[in-house]
């Protein structure tokens, strides 16, 4: 074995003399580099520009860009379209994440099954998940609306609500709307996760559970839960941090509207973007958004004990 | 045991109805985009199949037909305007080329810090996984406001050179793509024994040699796996896209264009749309193994 090591010259510094020591040893660096740079150059400059933008006061009038550290920090306290905009997120959030765990949930164990046909149901489940978001906007927009909409006609028919009833328009069931296309996409990926879950676990306390008169809801509640709770965690932070972005089907569908009825932290920071050019509160309003991610998803990580 | 069989015919309605219920908006969107306008706005009844089926949607989103076609097709009398602007192959070829150009740059830079990852032991490689997986919990809206600012200060948007926007595209979703595709390499990457590598390199290969000759050819089903994944969050990118181009509209961003203060033209919608899901339906049959870990970033397998 030495031997065989000896009759060789060492790899990486010998059979290329001509390439610097630190590109030809075992040093990580050249593989690192590519990666380290892009997040440099576009995401922490990039990052740091928003920061120092958040520092400055653009006057409406002039034009001029004026340090003043506090202003735009202190125009959010007392901004209530901010505040709207975060409880619209938290409630945007929370309530798709409580429909796709439940409903994720509830068809996985309908689908985990190895009978014939099953494995076509699961991979047509897969379907929506790619569709482009803005196009599952515009899908929704289509059904939803008032006056031909399938679906809205559906919910009419059944009496639930008046004839010609806008749901996307009334600003009372604008974000049930929106949330009829966040849940319908995304769901499939929590049926997915929940899914490989289920099929990972071991069989064999099921099996003592059933010798012991255990029924199907006791085994679900005090060993397929329990077993789970880690890969639900995973699922909801995942899926918890896409969500508190959210701003696709609320640009295509409601456009924020109407109104601010469903306006979040991104589409509101994204409306003084292109509404005022105001830069240095759009870029405080996102670099909000950023803080509140970081502080929810440690929180919960370390809460839970989740680690990706 | 009578009982168990019709609790199994129970079980399979159920799954049955569960996901058509989850298919039919898909059916609904594609149906319209064969449906002659008069049947997508009817308003007396919800139309299902009462009507001839057309393709003049596809025609003009698709195949450059012009829009007045449409009109003498349908004996509509309405304004015939905007003959191009529902051509949409233009926007096909540039999402084509974003999302290709995307996939290759991201494979590239992500396959590299993957490897070391897995295989080197170093100072800070926490560190590193770290911060590449922090990218994956920043709101890209956090670095958009200043993005669009520093595209327009050193050229990178579309207006000033084409090139330069689709380059400046391209990296930002690179750099959004990123922690999925480092992540999900690594975690291919550490399935392969690292006594491979050892053997290659007492053999007297390069750590470069070892990895491309020997490591890499043995992950190749987690490239293409990660490499689809990418293209799929590419192709389906809407925000970014939105902001940071105006020459350069992905499919997403043109759709959207349809929208029309004179009405929204639901046929061409609805037909563009129908287009724009094909690829990644195909693309997501051909992962249906790794999706799992694809989409939690390699922490959990299927």
């Amino acid at each position: 074995m030495s031997a065989n090591i000896a009759s060789y010259p060492d790899p990486g510094t010998e059979r290329r003399p001509w390439l610097p020591r630190w590109l030809a040893s075992e040093s990580p660096i050249p593989w690192l580099l590519p990666a380290a740079a892009l997040m440099i150059v576009f995401g922490i400059y990039p990052l740091i520009y928003a920061i120092t933008l958040s520092l400055y006061k653009k006057n409406a009038a002039t034009r001029k860009m004026v340090f003043d550290p506090t202003h735009n920090w202190v125009k959010i306290l007392g901004d209530d379209r901010v505040w709207n905009a975060i409880y619209n997120t938290f409630f945007y959030t929370g309530v798709a994440l409580v429909f796709q765990l439940t409903l994720g949930m509830l068809i996985a164990l309908l689908l985990d099954s190895d009978r014939k046909g099953y494995g076509v149901l699961r991979a047509m489940m897969t379907l929506p998940l790619v569709i482009p978001p803005a196009v599952t906007g515009m899908m929704f927009l289509l059904m939803l609306n008032g006056s031909f909409g399938v679906l809205s006609r559906g919910i009419i028919a059944l009496g639930l609500l008046p004839t010609g009833f806008s749901i996307l328009g009334t600003a009372d069931t604008a974000m049930a709307g929106v949330l009829t296309a966040e849940i319908w996409q995304w769901t499939p990926f929590m049926v997915l996760i929940m899914l490989a879950g289920l099929r990972s676990l071991p069989k064999e306390p099921f099996e003592a559970a059933a010798i012991d008169g255990a029924t199907a809801v006791q085994a679900f509640f005090k060993l397929t839960l329990p077993m789970m709770s880690k890969v639900i965690a995973i699922a909801v932070l995942i899926r918890g941090i896409d969500l508190f972005r959210a701003f696709d089907y609320v640009k295509v569908m409601t456009d924020s509207g109407p109104g601010t009825a469903t306006e979040t932290l991104t589409s509101y920071a994204g409306r003084i973007y292109f509404g005022n050019a105001d830069f240095p509160y759009a870029s405080t309003v996102a670099l909000l958004t950023l803080i509140i991610v970081i502080v929810v998803s440690s929180t919960f990580m370390k809460l839970f004990r989740v680690k990706l | 045991m009578e009982s168990s069989r019709r609790l199994q015919i129970l079980r399979d309605v159920v799954a049955v109805t569960v996901v058509g219920i989850f298919m039919f908006p898909i059916f609904w969107w594609a149906l319209t985009s064969i449906k002659p306008i008069s049947a997508v706005f009817d308003k007396d009844r919800v139309n299902f199949f009462d009507f001839v089926p057309t393709f003049i949607n596809y025609g003009v989103t698709l195949f450059g037909q012009s829009r007045s076609q449409l009109a003498i097709d349908q004996g509509l009398g309405m304004g015939v305007g905007g003959e191009s602007a529902y051509d949409s192959r233009q926007s096909i070829m540039e999402s084509v080329i974003i999302s290709l150009g995307t996939t290759v740059i991201t494979m590239a830079i992500a396959v590299l810090a993957a490897y070391a990852i897995s295989r080197m032991m170093f100072r800070g490689r926490n560190g590193y996984l770290n911060w590449v997986l922090g990218q994956r919990f920043m709101p890209p809206i956090a670095i958009l406001v200043p993005l669009v600012t520093i595209y327009k200060t050193v050229g990178l948007r579309d207006t000033d050179n084409l090139y330069a926007g689709y380059f400046g595209l391209m990296m930002i979703y690179a750099l959004m793509n990123l922690p999925i595709a480092v992540l999900l390499m690594k975690s291919f990457l550490d399935d392969v024994p690292k006594d491979v590598d050892e053997a290659a390199m007492i053999d007297g290969a390069t750590r470069f040699q070892t990895f491309r000759k020997i490591v890499l050819p043995m992950v190749k089903g987690g490239i293409a796996a990660s490499a689809v994944l990418v293209f799929i969050f590419s192709w389906t990118e809407f925000l970014l896209s939105l902001f940071l181009t105006t020459e350069i509209r992905t499919v997403p961003v043109k759709i959207q264009t349809f929208v029309t203060s004179t009405g929204n033209e639901w046929g061409f919608i609805a037909a563009l749309g129908t287009a724009a899901i094909i690829p990644s339906f195909i693309f997501i049959l051909l992962v249906q193994k790794n999706l799992v870990r694809g989409l939690t970033l390699g922490s959990l397998k299927e």
